[in-house]
């Protein structure tokens, strides 16, 4: 599967290169790769101490068409937060998810580290039914809300603050 | 009332509305608290502060619309000229004045403030000082991490001549020499080949980074600070190891800076960082205090308007309410009375209307009364005149007629409403059937107007007697005079007939007192001399006597007639065919040859009559006529009946010199007589009888000579008889 355009240069906003599902053990695991550029608003931000909050938004669901879809099934919805804040003393950018965390000199390693999304296990498979077709959704954005408000104040004139892939959907069939 | 009742009931605000309002203001308030809690990070549930932006935006766009709505009422309201919206215009526009002024103040000088303030934080030195801590921190790091260095590259000098089985032994001394918190020996690929830690150090090694790997294949030193935990800083130097023999290792020595150091160092670093947040976001602190102060100032100065109108209204409703109090009492309604909400002057005005309200119903209602009374009293006097037999005329003081009573017209036989508003002195010229009274009454009114008159006037036309009255109405408004009149003809004939009745009476009672004993006495005088006395004497006194007796005998019938004038008997009407009590009169005058002619009509009516006296006035008026015709050669007398719808009809005519004009218009009178030797009594006592009878009578002069009397009597009936006997009870009282 191909997706968007290849990361060979520094790019703005976030891009999605890949995702799939892996099968494991007991299910299946999401193996999803993002392209992601900082735009220098974010990054001046960044540097002078502004934590970031990423969130990985991820769904399976299994469409009910005739309700148009106003009422899909649900199969299993994730929400995976990271924060990016960069240490001014130590000169190194810091992600963290929950009590994980790790340390990086540049932002683009800690960009690709963030980049590299694996949900292990992402489905279980006793929560999947072998004859169905399912629809996946995934996308990884900025959390403006979790801005300092001023600056909520500033994303709401300037698309600077805006930093989202689109939506990416693809069916899954086990 | 119609206008006015949903002018009370008309509101700027209905109750919904009201709750609205009320809403709308807490939702504003919560939201300008939350926003004024914004820049501060302590959030109380939303973190989303453009949800808090558009929330506000909402709140003030209702109230806009509210008040729009608001003014957009009032205006409907301005143009129908509803009583109170100009107050309450007015009103609103005050309190706006009064809520926009200050806001307006408290605005402007708040965001001149604002940007002032925020922009004196950042200030130049503070951001130097900020950052020289910071490098300072930052060049305190290096140093210890070059001195680690140092001790790590004489540490991994002195390894590398250590045989393999004795580093363990020689890191555990040489980290002891250096005093360093943990030293590892690591192979290449991460394995762990000897580890030395002190008390500080945990049971396992720091794992080696990727990184210090790279860096160690190209013998280059790795140096790294990490944030341990709370605000420890742990240093990392990673350096090559080149032993005599085998593979390259790397040794990494970790020491973890003094806490005391490490939490000063945080400090700087917090602080600095928290300055440059507050830096970064200053423009939008400035937007951000900016649009919350906007908010408040129109959630204020909205708030107020909506208040405004609606205390407006408040204060005005009152009024609006009295106002309709008072038209209602214009148009006559004083049922209205409005409820006292509040004990203000509104309240106490309001009061005061509603007694005003009630005191105004209580007099009219008294009013309507005494005008109903009024109404009633002057309803039943003109009944009462109405019914009067008596005529009233009513003068104002310019002598015009200003009312009559019906029986006033029916007396004169003139329509008098046609004359009111008429002077006295040209009723002559509109109605000359009357101008002998209008003359009395003008000669009477100027002889003395003022004063009560009474006169008697007698009509040539009708022969009528009318007695008049008048008196001033001085106490009146506008003076004037009223004149009571009464046709007194029947009265004055009734007083004559008495006053002829005693006369009669007593004539005869005097008179034939003395009678019998002159005839006697004459006729005894006749007796005794008659022989002796010769023949021409005796001749004499026969005659005498006879002369006498006759003449008493004469008198005797005078007297008599008087007499039954005076006294006549009761009448007792019955059913009675006229045709046979002529009939039988009639039979009694057949030997005298008087040439009578019969004309009777054969389906005459009966008539309720008395048979005997009935036969007295055909007989009395066939004497008249047979008298009246006596000296002439070709005499005739005709008797008819004929019926004339509910009357009978006699009639009796002849050929005589008929009545003299002087006693046509009295001949009913007694002692009215063209005969020598008549007593006058006979067409009185006909005239009485068939009055008795409840009938008329009528005399005229035949256009060829003769006289005619026609008589009409009523016909006995199932309805009339009883309703004549009546009548005539009622005549008699």
């Amino acid at each position: 599967m191909l997706f968007g355009p290849l990361a060979c240069w520094a790019v703005e906003g976030i891009h999605i290169r890949s995702a799939d599902f892996v099968p494991v053990e007991n299910g299946y695991a999401l193996e999803a790769n993002f392209d992601i550029g900082l735009t220098t608003t974010l990054e001046d931000a960044l540097v002078r101490g502004l934590t970031l909050v990423f969130t990985t938004e991820f769904e399976l669901f299994y469409p009910r068409w005739w309700t148009f879809n106003v009422w899909d099934k649900t199969v299993t919805e994730r929400r995976i937060e990271h924060r990016l804040s960069y240490n001014a003393l130590t000169r190194q950018y810091r992600l963290s998810s929950g009590a994980l965390h790790q340390s990086f000199d540049t932002v683009n390693a800690a960009l690709a580290v963030l980049g590299r999304v694996r949900i292990n296990p992402a489905v279980r498979s006793k929560d999947l039914e072998d004859d169905k077709v399912y629809t996946a959704v995934l996308r990884l954005h900025l959390d403006k809300a979790r801005l300092p408000k001023p600056l909520q104040v500033d994303a709401l004139a300037s698309h600077d603050w805006d930093l989202s892939s689109d939506w990416y959907r693809w069916t899954f069939r086990p | 009332m119609k206008g006015t009742i949903h002018v009370v009931r008309h509101s700027l605000l209905s109750r919904g509305m009201k709750y609205l309002i009320v809403l709308i203001l807490l939702l504003g308030a919560g939201m300008l608290y939350l926003l004024s809690t914004a820049s501060a990070n302590t959030t109380l549930f939303a973190t989303d502060v453009r949800l808090l932006l558009a929330l506000g935006l909402l709140i003030v766009l209702g109230l806009m619309a509210v008040v729009g709505y608001q003014l957009l009422a009032l205006r409907r309201r301005l143009r129908a000229r509803l009583f109170g919206s100009k107050l309450t215009l007015r009103l609103v526009l005050l309190f706006a004045l009064v809520a926009v002024l200050p806001g307006a103040l408290v605005y402007a000088v708040s965001v001149q403030f604002l940007s002032k303030s925020i922009e004196s934080w950042f200030d130049v030195r503070v951001d130097k000082a900020l950052e020289g801590g910071l490098s300072l921190a930052r060049t305190g790091l290096d140093n210890l991490l070059r001195d680690l260095t140092r001790k790590a590259e004489s540490m991994a000098v002195t390894l590398s001549d250590v045989p393999r089985p004795q580093t363990l032994q020689a890191l555990d001394r040489l980290r002891e020499q250096a005093a360093v918190q943990e030293a590892t020996v690591f192979a290449t690929d991460g394995t762990v080949v000897a580890f030395s830690g002190n008390e500080q150090a945990g049971l396992m090694p720091m794992s080696l980074p990727a990184a210090a790997v790279r860096q160690v294949l190209l013998q280059q030193p790795y140096r790294s600070v990490d944030q341990g935990p709370a605000d420890a800083l742990l240093l990392r130097v990673v350096v090559p190891l080149n032993p005599a023999e085998g593979q390259t290792r790397a040794l990494q020595l970790v020491q973890a800076v003094a806490p005391s150091l490490a939490r000063d160092m945080s400090t700087v670093q917090t602080m600095y960082q928290d300055y440059q947040e507050i830096s970064l976001a200053r423009g939008g602190l400035k937007r951000l205090y900016g649009l919350s102060l906007t908010l408040a100032l129109l959630l204020a100065l909205l708030s107020a308007l909506v208040l405004a109108i609606l205390f407006s209204e408040r204060l005005t409703a009152p009024l609006v309410l009295l106002a309709a109090g008072t038209r209602a009492i214009a148009q006559g309604d004083f049922s209205l009375r409005h409820p006292v909400r509040s004990h203000d002057e509104l309240g106490v005005l309001t009061e005061s209307f509603n007694t005003m309200t009630r005191q105004l119903a209580d007099a009219r209602a008294a009013a309507l009364r005494n005008h109903e009374e009024l109404e009633a009293a002057n309803a039943y006097l003109q009944t009462v005149l109405a019914k009067l037999s008596a005529g009233v005329l009513a003068f104002d003081a310019e002598h015009r007629l200003r009312s009559a009573n019906p029986s006033a017209s029916e007396i004169l036989h003139v329509e008098l409403d046609a004359l009111i508003g008429i002077p006295i002195d040209e009723w002559s010229a509109r109605q000359p059937d009357i101008a002998e009274v209008a003359q009395g009454l003008q000669d009477a009114i100027l002889r003395g107007e003022s004063q009560p008159w009474e006169k008697q006037l007698e009509l040539s036309g009708s022969g009528k007697v009318l007695l008049m009255r008048g008196s001033g109405l001085q106490g009146g408004v506008d003076g004037g005079f009223v004149v009571v009149f009464d046709d007194i003809t029947r009265l004055l004939q009734a007083q004559r007939y008495a006053a002829w009745g005693e006369v009669a009476r007593r004539l005869a009672h005097e008179i034939k007192n003395p009678l019998t004993p002159i005839q006697l006495s004459a006729e005894r005088l006749e007796h005794r001399l008659v022989d002796k006395l010769d023949g021409q004497d005796a001749q004499v006194l026969v005659r005498s006597t006879q002369t006498i007796v006759k003449q008493v005998a004469q008198l005797k019938g005078m007297v008599d007639a008087f007499s039954q004038y005076a006294r006549t008997p009761e009448t007792r009407l019955q059913p009675l065919d006229l045709n046979q009590v002529v009939r039988e009169v009639l039979a009694l005058y057949e030997a005298q040859r008087l040439g009578i002619s019969v004309d009777l009509q054969e389906d005459l009516q009966w008539i309720n009559g008395d048979p005997a006296r009935m036969r007295q006035v055909i007989h009395n008026l066939l004497q008249n006529a047979e008298q009246a015709t006596t000296d002439r050669d070709s005499r005739w007398i005709t008797v008819c009946t004929k019926q004339a719808d509910k009357m009978a009809m006699l009639r009796v005519s002849d050929n005589g010199p008929g009545f003299p004009p002087d006693i046509l218009a009295r001949a009913f009178e007694p002692y009215v007589t063209t005969k020598a030797k008549g007593t006058g009594l006979g067409l009185a006592i006909v005239k009485k009888i068939v009055e008795e009878h409840h009938g008329s009578i009528e005399i005229a002069n035949l256009p060829g000579g003769g006289a005619q009397v026609t008589v009409w009597l009523p016909v006995f009936g199932p309805n009339g008889g009883a309703v004549v006997a009546d009548n005539a009870k009622s005549v008699e009282l």
